[in-house]
């Protein structure tokens, strides 16, 4: 078998030569005989939409699939990124790929439908983390913004500040995700700080006692989407921080309940993921062809109407284009993070939090 | 090879009772099989019912002891903050709770205000119990095992959800499956002013539960969405709590109607994926938690190998294997008696025929039985013996013609071609033993003339007397014979002498010449005789009656009435005068 395989794929690699020179228009034959090896999440990258952008260019795209930051960070750091060309990763994790030299800048002048982009992905220098050094590393494709979620009986005016989440008109019905980084953002927010990913040795006191607030205004802390509707039906809940974005709105509108959804003035956390393009691609025309092709209207469409997610091409229902985002960036301290607001939860009080 | 009809039937009648105690055999191991299933399925899902039973009967007595920790006159004031010796007074009834409880994590008593202040706190570490004071305790205003106890009136019990407890600090508690329950403090007016909580150790409350069951059972306990929580392989249990969610209704499908609220129970039998080796049989039941819970209902489930449900109806198997085994040989026995008592008479008959047609005497049949054989066996006897009679009546006949053959009808005697085989035979005995015989033809004189004058009535009245006088005359050795017409011969066996035969022949002459009496009239007639001797007038039969018959003619024309010698070879006798 081992010694047939060379013989096999050699005459394989003919044929479908072959088969490209007569039905692939000149021009696109200078991807011909290439293969694509794409890492990405489920949905990014569906059979039919792969097949279209494999009959157009004449080449075979490998697709794997991830569902864990962690497990992508394994699969690309183990080879030196030798196994794929191009893949998807939101830009606050963008940036270990670049710090460790596994992606190469990304030739924006080869994506001609960038130029069908919203601005706010246009301007890809306002995006933290995608431009360095004057190079970009990643092209937007698509996002998911954290707002929030209230009760439209009990709140008539949506709120415009995240600060409503400490509000004491609502104690005890407000809903949080039980999460270290993205709480401590929120509450860096609400401090006025403009760099909530960044928070100094001086600011974590205040930080921790604008979380103890948040805690004790608080009707509880959820997990996964399904369980933050449990809560939300069960508890009277009048507002949540709603960490899984219109996915929960859809949810609890169709557990029967009228919310509003609204971003807050200090900018919806939210992620982006983009593509970007590995040291070791084997083929960068055609890896920059795949991302140019995935900014098309059909994979764009694709987005909305089968996942659920938002596109980089056309401006999103639950989104006015005045409303702020605030793309995620890797905190100053994850494991730091984690561990105060695990205190913080199981309700010590601020000396016990900030203790070492 | 030719089989009997025995062999035959019994063969038949072997395999049909083999056939129908294999069968019987079969079904009813199949009947008793399903039977021992089902009872066993029955067994199981009273057995988990049971169990549930004991779940709720654990979780109530919680609720006691919770209302004994609520109800207590210090437990308001230290509720509220106010009294030291009032905490001091409820922490030691709940260390005291805690010593005679070893399922229990912690039990807290949670303030309603101050965000959920945890008043008094007794924890359970490695080996001994913790009174939790100062900044060491917590708030937990933003669990809804606090926020959702204080709505609830006096005496009633919220249950919460059974996760992994991720609260830090809580000691032994910190990390493992729990199950809190709280309920509410009321102060003398009324007014809810704090909670009393008692966390639960969800292995410790199951390792007991289990410890009363059966080895083999396997427990299983579910939430509402069919996460496990105990599970037989640990790993299995709060999958969600892992970012790996584990399903009861993937592992068992029946369990989905559960879940659905479509039954209170199902029984299952579980025989692909990780049980398509060893299938097991399951039962679950869907409790609703009736108290106040996060958790709206709960499925408890025990599983137990197939094949030790099954190890009772193998062993019934091997019993109705047995029975089976020995009715058929049984069976085999019976068929070969009935065989044997069937084909037995039958077989004594055709002995019976068989006999019969080699003329032996006839055995005894069976014409008494009632029975088919009965009547076989008269028919044959009946037959039997109208062959014998027409075969006795036959030899009769044949016996007759024979006679008739061999006999003259008239006189009686032998006649010319059974006295030709005698004297045959007498020459080849006196040529083998050198004896002697002689030859003596007789024949009427002037037979025509009697005939004329008395008709031929007359004549054979005169040959039917003369044969009587002639066998009267003779010794029984010697033979008397009709030649026919009215010429009679008889042989005389061993002759001692010529006088001997002469004496004979005068005695002869004189017995037939005394009158004959016929219808009334006496008639007087005449005899010649010739005599030939063996051997010295012939060696054969045709030259001894030649010679006879020369002399007999002989004496005739020597005037008749006389007899004569044979005069070829020696002296002829002299005629002798009447």
């Amino acid at each position: 078998m081992t010694d047939m395989a060379p013989l096999f794929s050699r005459k394989l690699r003919l044929i479908r030569g072959l088969v490209i020179a007569l039905i692939v228009p000149v021009g696109a034959s200078a991807l011909a005989q290439d293969k694509l090896r794409v890492l990405t999440w489920p949905g990014y990258a569906d059979p039919d939409l792969v097949k279209l952008f494999e009959q157009r260019t004449g080449s075979k795209v490998e697709v794997t699939f991830i569902d864990s930051d962690e497990v992508m960070w394994q699969k690309l750091s183990k080879n030196k990124a030798e196994d794929f060309d191009v893949f998807a990763v939101n830009t606050a994790e963008l940036q270990r790929y670049i710090q460790a030299g596994l992606v190469v800048p990304v030739d924006t002048r080869a994506i001609p439908n960038i130029a069908t982009q919203l601005p706010r992905f246009k301007d890809l220098k306002a995006i933290p983390g995608l431009v360095h050094d004057n190079k970009v590393f990643a092209i937007p494709y698509t996002y998911a913004e954290m707002g929030l979620i209230y009760d439209r009986k009990q709140i008539k005016e949506p709120p415009t500040s995240i600060r409503a989440l400490w509000d004491p008109r609502y104690r005890g019905r407000v809903l949080l995700y039980n999460g270290g980084s993205h709480n401590f953002s929120l509450a860096a927010q609400a401090l006025g700080d403009s760099t909530p990913f960044r928070i100094d040795s001086k600011e974590w006191p205040a930080a921790v006692e604008q979380l103890i607030a948040l805690r004790r205004n608080a009707q509880g802390f959820y997990s996964q989407p399904e369980e933050s509707v449990e809560m939300f039906k069960a508890g009277g809940t009048a507002l949540m921080f709603a960490n899984y974005g219109s996915q929960q709105v859809q949810l609890l509108k169709a557990a029967g309940l009228e919310v509003g959804y609204a971003m807050p003035k200090e900018g919806a956390l939210a992620w982006l993921d983009c593509w970007a393009i590995t040291r070791s691609n084997r083929n960068a025309k055609l890896a920059l062809a795949w991302i140019d092709y995935l900014l098309e209207p059909q994979p764009s469409n694709a987005l909305v109407t089968r996942q659920g997610l938002a596109n980089t091409t056309s401006e999103s229902q639950t989104l006015r284009h005045q409303d702020r985002l605030q793309w995620l960036e890797p905190v100053e301290d994850v494991e730091r993070r984690s561990l105060l607001w695990e205190r913080i939860l199981s309700g010590d009080r601020a000396k016990k939090v900030l203790a070492p | 090879m030719k089989l009997g009809i025995a062999v035959k039937l019994g063969l038949l009648l072997a395999m049909v009772g083999v056939l129908a105690s294999g069968v019987t055999g079969f079904y009813a191991y199949q009947a008793s099989r399903s039977l021992l299933v089902q009872s066993a399925k029955a067994e199981l899902l009273t057995t988990t019912k049971v169990l549930t039973r004991r779940i709720t009967l654990s979780r109530e007595e919680v609720s006691r002891n919770l209302q004994l920790l609520a109800g207590h006159p210090a437990a308001a004031l230290a509720a509220q903050g106010r009294s030291l010796p009032d905490e001091d007074q409820m922490g030691t009834l709940m260390e005291q709770m805690m010593l005679a409880n070893p399922s229990y994590f912690q039990i807290r008593l949670i303030s309603a205000s101050d965000s959920g202040l945890e008043r008094v706190r007794v924890d359970r570490a490695e080996d001994r119990l913790v009174r939790v004071r100062g900044d060491d305790l917590q708030e937990k205003g933003h669990f809804s095992y606090v926020s959702s106890a204080l709505k609830l009136a006096t005496g009633a019990t919220f249950l919460s959800r059974l996760v992994i407890n991720h609260e830090r600090g809580a000691h032994a508690g910190l990390d493992q499956p729990s199950v809190i329950l709280a309920t509410p403090v009321q102060d003398p007016q009324g007014n809810t002013v704090g909670v009393v909580v008692i966390n639960l150790d969800l292995n410790g409350v199951f390792a007991s539960l289990r410890a009363d069951l059966p080895k083999d059972y396997q427990l299983f306990l579910a939430n509402r969405n069919g996460d496990y929580v105990v599970h037989p392989d640990p790993s299995q249990a709060f999958g969600f709590d892992k970012g790996r969610r584990v399903f009861v209704q993937e592992e068992f499908e029946a369990t989905t109607a559960l879940m659905e609220g479509r039954a209170s129970s199902v029984v299952t039998e579980v025989q692909t994926g990780k049980y398509a080796n060893a299938p097991v049989v399951a039962a679950f039941v869907g409790r609703v938690v009736k108290i106040s819970s996060d958790e709206d209902r709960l499925i408890v489930g025990l599983a137990q190998p197939l094949a030790l449900v099954l190890e009772q109806a193998d062993r019934l198997g091997g019993v109705i294997l047995q029975l089976v085994i020995g009715l058929g040989v049984a069976c085999v026995l019976l068929a070969a008696v009935v065989a044997r008592a069937v084909t037995r008479p039958i077989n004594s008959m055709s002995t019976a025929v068989q006999r019969f047609a080699n003329g032996h005497q006839v055995a005894t049949l069976a014409i008494d039985r009632q029975d088919e054989i009965g009547v076989l066996a008269r028919s044959f006897d009946t037959m039997q013996n109208e062959i014998r009679q027409q075969l006795a009546a036959l030899h009769e006949n044949r016996l007759e013609l024979e006679h008739l053959a061999r006999h003259d009808a008239l006189t009686g005697l032998p006649n010319r071609r059974a006295f030709q085989e005698r004297l045959d035979h007498a020459v080849a005995r006196a040529q083998r033993s050198k004896q002697r015989f002689a030859l003596l033809f007789i024949d009427v004189d002037n037979f025509k003339t009697i005939n004329d004058r008395w008709g031929h009535d007359g004549g054979d009245a005169v040959l039917k007397i003369v044969a009587l006088r002639l066998n009267a005359t003779t010794r029984k050795a010697d033979a008397v014979a009709r030649m026919g017409g009215d010429e009679f011969v008889v042989l005389l066996d061993n002759p001692a002498h010529r006088e001997d035969i002469t004496a004979i022949a005068e005695k002869l002459l004189e017995s037939v010449r005394s009158p004959i009496l016929h219808n009334g009239q006496e008639l007087q007639v005449g005899f010649s005789i010739g005599i030939s001797q063996f051997p010295d007038d012939g060696r054969t039969a045709a030259e001894l009656m030649a010679r006879a018959d020369h002399a007999m003619y002989d004496a005739k024309a020597a005037g008749r009435n006389g007899f004569r010698f044979s005069s070829i070879k020696g002296t002829p006798s002299s005629p002798t005068p009447l």
